[in-house]
């Protein structure tokens, strides 16, 4: 497997505020990495730090091999699919010129979008199940409907590697589940993928591999029956927790009261 | 549709425009006027229509298309509906130099009322830069704060020098800071048309960057854009294009507020779309309006600027209900 990306002894914040202290990480073609930690331990700060949105304070990124400063912005975003948690409308716009929004790495300042252009979008649409909706203005949809269309605008870049900030944040069960779907097909396909989830039973059902970080810095990474111990839960989280193994499918985590510290 | 709302665009643009130099006031008959652009005409009226009213006609185009295309851009910029061309302070700034210029200057140094006005609204530009200046260009919300204060101490002067004018020269205080083409000569125009090119090719090559930035800085980044560059850039080239409005003109309110929003009702919410569509619709109604200025209380005229803000007030109204 091809490395994606690989961060060493990335740091970075904002200001004099180190958010995210020494963090190595790594995803390949094809592999799920989640980034899982309570409220404030850096998560979606390590995912600008990843995306190139927020410059490192020290350590490095590299994109396939090469620093990511060495990259355009313009390069990064045909690689990179970001999904941010809340993007704001402040204009009424549908959801198809949301998601074209996707094609704009790809295209230049005057050039419209070619039949291909316009392939990537349907094809974006179809897969997170919003064709029907495409005409309908975003402002319009639901909260998760509304974060669909968001991972349907990064995959209309197509992306090789996706970068996803809490995307269950606002989906009920049954479009957890699609997420979950669309997710594990996509890394079937060969895109990798860095999922910051709160949801850690969201994030057991895609992930090869997961991450823990705690006050900015890795707690512990590996695969799930690796890393997955209670007395991780106790200390990180600071919940009790039952973790159910089973045979045919991923572990679940069962949170069960708050830890006594 | 699109293509059917382009073509009814640049046919009002052009009934306005001959309407601007066959309906211009008075002096011409429209028999007349017609007569001149049809190759005709006495010396009088050709004077009258090719000399007066056909640069009035030019300098309002310019203007009305930098307002509304300055405008259309600020709101994507801000990522705010309510932005215009002169929430930033740079006509606040612009408008209190000329106002001084008006009530200082002597009265052969008139000329120099519009230079005074640029140099008045590059000042306000960098203050307001200054101000809202961060990490990843000038930050939105400190934008908008900072020109709210600006146009605050820029309105105190205003009014402060109004008071001492000298009366022979509150026509001048007038038009400056209500709007007015009625002082327009091919002279200002052969200035102003070339200065306003490089900053408006600025905002049409950014229109893509620009309806990226509408959705916030982090969702702009992640999609290539250069964000602190391109807020640069098009905070600069939205501010020359106010202040070359203004030196000229005067303030001519809501056309830079209110066009933007017309356009993305028709033209649907792509900025990179919206921008060109903008500036057309925006010289139209600046033309229409100021028609109106001159003919409504014939042979009085209005100021500019206070039919604009009569036809845009009810717009404005009813945009802020329905986003309620």
């Amino acid at each position: 497997m091809t490395t994606l990306l690989r961060a060493s002894a990335l740091s970075g914040g904002y200001g004099d505020d180190e958010v995210v202290r020494e963090v190595d990480l790594a995803v390949a073609e094809g592999e799920c990495v989640a980034v899982l930690g309570p409220n404030g331990a850096g998560k979606s700060t390590l995912l600008r730090l990843l995306a190139g949105i927020l410059p490192a304070s020290s350590g490095r990124v590299e994109l396939r091999g090469k620093t990511l400063q060495a990259w355009r912005r313009r390069e990064v975003a045909r690689e990179v699919g970001f999904v941010p948690q809340i993007v704001n409308f402040a204009f009424p716009v549908t959801v198809t010129e949301v998601v074209q929004q996707g094609r704009a790495p790809h295209l230049g300042p005057w050039r419209p979008p070619s039949p291909h252009d316009h392939a990537a979008v349907n094809a974006a649409l179809a897969r997170v199940g919003l064709s029907e909706r495409s005409t309908a203005a975003v402002q319009r949809l639901s909260g998760g409907e509304r974060q669909l269309v968001l991972l349907a605008r990064a995959l209309a870049s197509e992306p090789r590697l996706l970068l996803l900030d809490e995307p269950t944040a606002a989906l009920d069960v049954r479009h957890q589940l699609e997420l979950a779907g669309v997710l594990r097909q996509l890394v079937a396909e060969g895109v990798g993928a860095v999922l910051v989830a709160h949801d850690w039973n969201f994030a057991l059902r895609i992930a090869h591999r997961v991450v823990v970080l705690h006050r900015g810095r890795v707690r512990a990474a590996g695969p799930p029956p690796e890393v997955l111990r209670s007395e991780l839960f106790r200390e990180v989280f600071r919940v009790e927790v039952d973790i159910l193994w089973r045979d045919d499918g991923p572990p679940t985590v069962l949170p069960k009261t708050i830890a006594e510290t | 549709m699109r293509r059917g709302a382009d073509l009814a665009l640049v046919a009002v643009l052009l009934a306005a425009a001959a309407a601007a130099l066959v309906f211009g006031g008075p002096a011409a008959t429209p028999g007349e006027a017609l007569a001149v652009l049809l190759g005709g005409g006495s010396p009088e009226v050709r004077t009258i229509v090719l000399g007066l009213r056909l640069p009035r006609l030019a300098l309002a185009l310019v203007v009305g298309a930098s307002l509304a295309l300055a405008g259309a851009a600020l709101q994507a910029l801000l990522s705010n509906p309510l932005a215009d061309p002169f929430l930033l302070g740079i006509s606040g700034g612009g408008a209190a130099a000329a106002t001084a210029a008006y009530v200082l200057l002597p009265a052969a140094a008139l000329g120099g009322v519009p230079a005074a006005a640029m140099a008045g609204a590059a000042a306000a530009t960098g203050l307001v830069w200054w101000m809202a200046r961060g990490p990843l260009g000038p930050s939105p919300t400190r934008m908008i704060l900072a020109g709210v204060a600006v146009n605050a101490a820029a309105s105190a002067a205003i009014l402060t020098m109004l008071a001492l004018a000298p009366s022979p020269r509150l026509p001048g205080v007038i038009a400056v800071t209500m709007g007015s083409f009625a002082s327009a000569s091919a002279g200002q125009v052969a200035w102003l048309a070339p200065y306003v090119l490089v900053p408006a090719f600025v905002l049409l090559l950014h229109g893509r960057d620009l309806g990226l930035l509408a959705t916030g800085e982090e969702s702009a980044a992640a999609l290539g854009v250069e964000v602190a560059t391109v807020r640069r850039r098009v905070f600069m080239a939205a501010a020359a294009l106010c202040g070359g409005a203004v030196a000229f003109a005067g303030v001519i309110g809501f056309v830079g507020l209110v066009t933007p929003h017309l356009c993305r009702l028709v033209w649907g919410g792509s900025t990179r779309r919206l921008l060109p569509r903008a500036a057309l619709a925006g010289a139209a109604l600046t033309v229409l309006g100021d028609l109106l200025a001159r003919r409504a209380l014939s042979p009085a005229e209005l100021p500019v600027g206070v039919v604009t803000a009569l036809l845009g007030v009810p717009f404005f109204v009813a945009l802020l209900r329905r986003s309620a």
